[in-house]
């Protein structure tokens, strides 16, 4: 399991390794710079300024200057907020984009779990009827859509939550429930279609022959063998939830990386691009990597070790 | 073209301000019981350091929380600032501003050193102010800039604690415009020294010593709050008790929080403006900026072709521009100088110099003139391209002109749609035949357009020429100076000529289309530089 460990670590920088040097010279294609006012600028002016950014090197020096800064934490000045490092822009966004992802992410996947898992039980009723229903609905309606239907009834005409902003829980519940409702209804069907097989399997029969009680038999043998897919498609509903976030952020005003992703683009603010991506890079290969450590927890045929061989 | 990229800060507009609601109303309304204004900004405040901020948020921002010598007062008069008075020598080159005893939020005084210290910090090249070329009339700037004069060099001295002396390189009228701008605001050198590169980079990191301060602003984040500062020399006019500013960038997110009441103000989008513009709330707020198109006449058919210029002109109808075409509140143009941008005597610039030919729709006419146009270059028919921003705004301003033009006979238009920067380096090259331009003012007077298309402005894109112009620009500049009877004169005369020669056609001058909640009192716009000014401002009973 340590070697495994090891050789996925291993893995993981070189991919950021690349992710970094493509970043980089893909921002440096773009023509974006951190004048403001170019059109009224003289070019000793604007070379002046294009000096205090660095920008001024040759390309490869600035290239090996961001690197070795990356790998100290430093990722350069934004263009955008003057004199603010990068760095200290993204570690004070990055509390609300964590908190909203985690949240939408319990809110989705449990729930979608125990929904598809009731369907699957009570399979061709009109439980499981609603429930397709329901995550058809969710798969279908994209995020930002709910968001603004979520803002106008629930915010705007009932006052049961604020609108947009920040400022405690009461901000989050909106937000939350748009960016959730695509893994939940994914959870649901995927915990479904699997639970719908392991029931009819052989096992499942036996355990039931033995005299198990019901409850029984799908908590300990059902339940836990249909997961062994569902936790699969975690990382790609972690994915889901962040590129989400971008739209979500920005429609709730949420002080989130996502919005300032948006806005960074916006402004091309290219340090700050580089950084996010970094960050949404670093948080998608960590989230695939534990994904795949669960995995081995709970399927025992599938953790990887050094004797396969 | 985005504008928030040259909308920047730059001098308070003193002409065609702007007072809301409370306008003409003698009877004091009863003042509600909470003077909280809550604001909104669609970007985020990126510093207060008075000698980076380039964009309208922290121009706002600092507009309300500093003050410089001189402060826009209502109309196109300048308020005293920290300057009580300020005296201008004969030959207009040295600018006395007698200061008043007044203090900064942490109790110190403000005094003319503090000015001195500001400004030199802004024009010191290792600040890189993006800012710093409006200090080009200021004797020295050039050499320090440019690193051959140490800062000290710069035209701006102490006399004693409370008196500042200019000198300038040569006259400049519109001076007392700009000391009221960001750029050139008082900075406390104890302060700047003890935070160093924090400086101004968060709101408890920096001083103030205008109407409010800065607090809840940690930098980054998408709140903050003007709170009403006691130390403010004036601080009893002073009404509201604090202005809360939310940013919001998703403009049905704004329109909600507005309906809601959560937010006083909604800057509507073209959309929000065609449903909301019959309600009583609705206010339109020119900007000083204007978009034209320039004709290259370095070479090629433009080049001493005035009948092609005019029935370009002539064939495009602005006012179905802008209120078919674009319908989000701006509006068709008089001349190249937007209206409200300047005014003397109760006239408006943009109606004196106002020429009915510059910017009339008149098909017929200008098929007469295209002929004739097209006969002088000895041709029965031709392609020209117009260059433009690939904004939608730009596309859709391109597909209009080509609409309008192909009406000509034997000319077929192609459009080319560029980001930005391609643009202005395409324009700068002169690699175009008609291009969209635009231009913003930075400063409430004519001149910062007139100045553009004089012979030898880098922005005169198409390098269209004309001596009794560039007489009138200098005369204003140079001669007239002091003489703002003449100087207006020149000006207008220059404008005209401008128009009758056709230099260029003024396109459409841009505006913003506000909501404002009808409890929301004197607050002041600007359509130049910082916009908005709260130290008026207050909120009546609406209960």
């Amino acid at each position: 399991m340590a070697k495994y460990l090891l050789k996925r670590i291993f893995y993981l920088l070189l991919t950021l390794f690349i992710v970094i040097t493509v970043t980089f010279f893909l921002m440096k294609l773009l023509p974006g710079t951190p004048l403001q006012n170019q059109q009224k600028l003289s070019p000793t002016e604007q070379h002046l300024i294009l000096k205090q950014y660095g920008l001024t090197k040759p390309v490869w020096q600035q290239y090996l200057t961001y690197v070795a800064g990356v790998f100290h934490g430093n990722f350069g000045t934004s263009f955008q907020f003057s004199d603010q490092p990068v760095s200290y822009l993204i570690s004070s966004r990055i509390g609300p984009s964590l908190l909203l992802g985690t949240q939408a992410m319990i809110l989705g996947v449990i729930p979608g779990i125990l929904v598809g898992a009731l369907g699957a039980i009570k399979k061709n009723t009109w439980v499981d009827t609603s429930m397709t229903v329901i995550s058809i609905l969710g798969i279908s309606i994209p995020s930002f859509v709910l968001a603004v239907l979520l803002q106008y009834f629930v915010g705007l005409k009932l006052q049961w939550f604020p609108i947009a902003d920040w400022g405690g829980f009461a901000y989050t519940v909106l937000p939350t429930i748009a960016l959730a409702a695509s893994p939940f209804a994914d959870t649901a069907r995927f915990t479904r279609t699997e639970m719908v097989d392991v029931l009819n399997s052989d096992y499942i029969e036996l355990a039931r022959a033995k005299g198990l009680s019901k409850w029984g038999v799908i908590y300990h043998h059902a339940l836990r063998n249909s997961l062994i897919p569902v936790v699969t498609i975690i990382g790609p509903l972690a994915v889901n939830i962040m590129t989400g976030s971008m739209v979500i952020e920005n429609i709730f005003s949420i002080p989130g990386i996502g919005e300032q992703f948006v806005k960074s683009i916006l402004t091309n603010d290219y340090p700050t691009i580089m950084a996010v991506t970094i960050v949404y890079s670093v948080m998608l290969m960590v989230v695939l990597l534990i994904t795949d450590i669960v995995y081995g927890i709970i399927d025992p045929r599938i953790r990887i070790s050094g004797k396969s061989n | 073209m985005r504008l928030s990229r040259i909308l920047a800060l730059s001098a308070v507009s003193g002409a065609s301000l702007l007072l809301l609601a409370a306008c003409g109303s003698q009877n004091k309304r009863h003042l509600a019981r909470s003077q909280t204004l809550h604001w909104v900004e669609s970007a985020d405040l990126p510093t207060m350091d008075p000698s980076k901020s380039t964009d309208v948020v922290s121009g706002g921002a600092l507009h309300n929380v500093d003050e410089g010598l001189l402060r826009i007062g209502q109309g196109s008069q300048l308020r005293p600032g920290v300057a009580k008075t300020y005296q201008v020598s004969k030959n207009g080159k040295t600018w006395t501003f007698d200061l008043r005893h007044s203090k900064w939020s942490n109790g110190r005084p403000v005094t003319a050193a503090d000015f001195v210290y500001g400004w030199r910090r802004t024009v010191k090249p290792s600040t890189a102010s993006q800012f710093a070329y409006l200090y080009d009339h200021v004797k020295n700037y050039d050499a320090i800039h440019k690193g051959k004069r140490a800062p000290t060099q710069l035209g701006v001295k102490a006399h004693g604690p409370y008196q500042l002396v200019v000198t300038l390189s040569r006259p400049q009228s519109y001076f007392k415009y700009l000391v009221a701008a960001q750029a050139f605001l008082p900075q406390s050198r104890q302060t700047v020294e003890r935070y160093g590169t924090k400086y101004a980079t968060n709101s408890s990191d920096a001083v103030y010593n205008g109407p409010f301060k800065l607090t809840g602003w940690q930098g980054t984040n998408d709140n903050w709050t003007l709170q009403r500062n006691r130390r403010y020399w004036n601080a009893k006019q002073t009404k509201l008790r604090a202005v809360k500013v939310q940013v919001i960038k998703n403009q049905g997110t704004w329109l909600s929080q507005y309906q809601s009441g959560k937010v006083d103000e909604l800057m509507t989008d073209g959309t929000q403006y065609r449903q909301l513009k019959k309600s009583p709330e609705m206010h339109i707020r020119n900007s000083a900026s204007m978009f034209y198109l320039e004709f290259n006449q370095r070479q090629g058919f433009f080049k001493n072709n005035v009948d092609a210029r005019k029935a370009v002109a002539l064939a495009i109808d602005q006012p179905a521009l802008t209120k078919n075409i674009l319908a989000d509140g701006s509006q068709a143009p008089k001349g190249l100088v937007p209206t409200q941008l300047a005014k003397r005597g109760g006239t408006d610039f943009a109606d004196a110099a106002y020429v009915k030919s510059g910017t009339t729709y008149d098909l017929q006419q200008a098929r007469v003139l295209w002929k004739k146009a097209l006969q002088q270059s000895g041709r029965s028919r031709i392609t020209l391209n117009i260059l433009a921003d690939d904004t939608p705004v730009g596309k859709k301003t391109t597909e209009f002109i080509q609409s309008q033009l192909t009406k000509l006979p034997g000319l077929k238009i192609t459009i080319t749609n560029v980001p930005f920067n391609v643009r202005l380096s395409r324009s700068a090259t002169g690699a175009f035949n008609m291009v969209v331009s635009a231009w913003i003012a930075d400063f409430p007077d004519a001149i910062s357009f007139s100045s553009l298309f004089t012979s030898h402005n880098a922005y005169n894109r198409g390098h269209w020429q004309n001596q009794g112009y560039d007489t009138d620009v200098q005369n204003a500049e140079g001669k007239d100076a002091n003489d703002p009877d003449a100087r207006w004169n020149d000006l207008v005369s220059a404008e005209k000529i401008l128009m009758q020669q056709q230099g260029v056609v003024p396109l459409y001058q841009r505006s913003q289309a506000q909501m404002l909640k009808p409890y929301v009192h004197g607050v002041q716009y600007f359509p130049t530089g910082a916009q908005w000014d709260f130290s008026r401002a207050y909120i009546s009973d609406h209960q």
